[in-house]
């Protein structure tokens, strides 16, 4: 598993990451969610050694990542798909790293098969490989060396929706087998479709985390329902205290979902649909990065897209 | 997965690092070497050096026998040690700088955290290179002069003492190491090269030369603070017209060594181990 305590990095008086701590934990996959320049690389730079923290420390399986031998073997990075010699095919860079980990060359045709890269694209220059190719590619060596741990920094950037799901079911199958999984992401929709918990960076600092259900779960306890007497609903459960507001075709209480069945019983209003009623997640990470966002709010789909 | 004997149902909270041993210095050395060779600009960067070498040779040979003359070891050598000053040096920057420039260094610096180890093993790599690449040229300059010698009807003419073949070998290697040191201080391939051509060829040739001639003082001077001056005495016979401008200075070879080969490299190696690869 990982864990980042207290890591902070300046540069002069501008502060990249501020006192950010969290962990990921082994069996899960975590989405470490921000807008562009909020810090998530740089954190992800201090965890694998190639940028030194000002204060704090990120732990690897309980080791600093300069104290773990042949670290290839234990710890899978994927930083920038995009830094690679442009000159080199894909299976040559997947033979030098096999090299680097004394790993034999089968390990490189295993790695193309699971990312789909097929022969003659292995053969081609990366110069040469579009964005989602690199992506794969960079996914293929992060996975060379059967590591325990996975850090991965934007890597559905480029993919298409078949690819993000197909990364999804990668990722999850490494969890499962009691991998541990940290990606970043500055899109919500592709950190929600791959990961089980949720870490949100704004500005540096962590403004959120949990899972998804705990991050959209409103504070209070609020329900939208539909039934085939909407009005008569409204009246039972103003009746009973609560406040009902028309919501699309139904309405929404500001009650558990249980109370509403309860009152619609009572009443002998059928049901057609009830639920609790969640914060959406986009409006949340919104809010949440607001002050941190390069857009103001008022551009909110631009921000999102 | 190796280490996962798991303490929890979902996984292990430490990873268990004592069965791995780190990566052998040897192997890093032989990826650094098939680093400089697997890339179109590093096999053209050997093709031309290869080429260059036999084209000296080639003329060489054609201007010895037009004008019948008998130029010996000593000028065979000579033709080599030209184009192994102006191509050889271009090898360890390239090696040093692409890390940047091409941004791999973000792979090779996570594979292998303890840059101190990386930058070691690109120093062997590009020294059995240069070795390698002098040892063949020294080859052709032995081929060459037999061939001639039989070509003209000449005896062959070993004009070369052992110590001015190992003065030469000295030189070209010093300035090799200069150019791997320049290449860690600049981290980049355009601004290595052109330090080293202008410390290396600028200064001496079109500089140095004229303050020697011009100021009587400057024999004393520069060879502290150039590598050329420094050496050439070690490298002419006896006898030869330098030795009468030039004195045999130990202490100038070792300034000059310090400031060129050992101060970059020092300077260079600090910069690496601080930098933050992007």
């Amino acid at each position: 598993m990982i864990t980042v305590e207290s890591l902070t990095k300046t540069y002069g008086a501008y502060t990249a990451v501020d006192d950010v701590t969290f962990e990921a934990q082994p069996g899960r996959v975590t989405g470490f969610l921000g807008p562009n320049g909020a810090g998530k690389t740089t954190t992800m730079r201090m965890m694998v050694g190639l940028t030194p923290p000002t204060s704090g420390r990120a732990l690897i399986g309980g080791h600093a990542y300069k104290d773990i031998p042949n670290p290839g073997r234990h710890v899978g990075v994927l930083l920038d798909a995009s830094a690679q010699h442009a000159g080199r095919s894909g299976r040559e860079v997947l033979a030098l790293g096999a090299k680097v980990m004394g790993l034999p060359s089968s390990r490189v045709d295993e790695m193309l098969a699971l990312v789909s890269l097929t022969d003659s694209e292995a053969k081609r220059k990366i110069r040469n490989y579009s964005l989602g190719m690199r992506q794969r590619l960079g996914i293929a060596h992060a996975l060379l060396g059967d590591p325990q741990v996975l850090i991965l920094d934007e890597p559905a950037n480029g993919l298409d929706p078949a690819g993000i799901r197909w990364m999804r079911g990668l990722l999850k199958g490494f969890a499962d087998r009691g991998g541990t999984v940290l990606l970043s992401s500055h899109l919500l929709h592709e950190v929600e479709i791959i990961a089980d918990e949720m870490v949100v960076i704004g500005q540096g600092r962590i403004v959120a985390r949990g899972d998804r259900e705990s991050l959209t779960r409103s504070g209070q306890a609020a329900t939208h329902v539909t039934s085939e007497d909407n009005e008569r609903l409204a009246a039972a459960l103003r009746a009973g205290g609560a406040h009902v507001e028309p919501a699309g075709t139904g309405l929404r209480a500001d009650v558990e979902p249980v109370v509403v069945g309860r009152a619609a019983l009572e009443a002998g209003v059928v049901l057609t649909d009830l639920r609790a009623a969640t914060v959406n997640l986009e409006d949340l990470f919104l809010q949440l990065t607001s002050d941190t966002q390069r857009e103001t709010p008022a551009t909110e789909t631009g921000a999102s897209a | 997965m190796s280490a996962t004997s798991a303490s929890s149902p979902s996984g292990p909270a430490t990873i268990d690092v004592s069965a791995t041993s780190r990566v052998p210095f040897g192997r890093l050395v032989s990826v650094e070497w098939r680093k400089m060779t697997d890339t179109r600009a590093g096999f053209w960067l050997m093709l031309v050096t290869g080429l260059l070498l036999l084209a000296a040779i080639g003329i060489t040979e054609l201007v010895v026998q037009l004008n019948d003359l008998a130029i010996g070891f000593n000028g065979w050598v000579q033709v080599m040690v030209t184009p192994l000053t102006l191509l050889l040096p271009v090898f360890p920057i390239i090696a040093v700088t692409s890390e940047w420039g091409q941004r791999t260094g973000l792979v090779t610096f996570t594979l292998e955290p303890h840059r101190l180890r990386v930058v070691l093993a690109k120093l062997v790599a590009v020294v059995i290179f240069a070795v390698a690449i002098i040892a063949v040229s020294m080859g052709l300059a032995v081929l060459a002069n037999v061939v001639n010698a039989s070509f003209s009807g000449y005896d062959t003419l070993w004009n070369l003492e052992a110590h001015q073949l190992v003065w030469i070998i000295v030189q070209l290697l010093a300035y090799f190491l200069m150019a791997f040191g320049l290449a860690l201080v600049t981290l980049s391939s355009p601004g290595g090269i052109a330090f080293f051509y202008v410390v290396a060829l600028l200064l001496p040739v079109v500089v140095y030369s004229i303050l020697m001639a011009l100021l009587s003082w400057a024999p004393d001077v520069i060879p502290y603070f150039d590598m050329n001056y420094s050496m050439t005495p070690y490298q002419a016979a006896t006898g030869d017209p330098t030795l009468l401008v030039l004195d045999k200075n130990p202490v100038a070879v070792v300034t000059s060594v310090l400031l060129w080969v050992v101060a970059p490299f020092v300077l260079g190696l600090r910069r690496v181990l601080r930098s933050e690869p992007k």
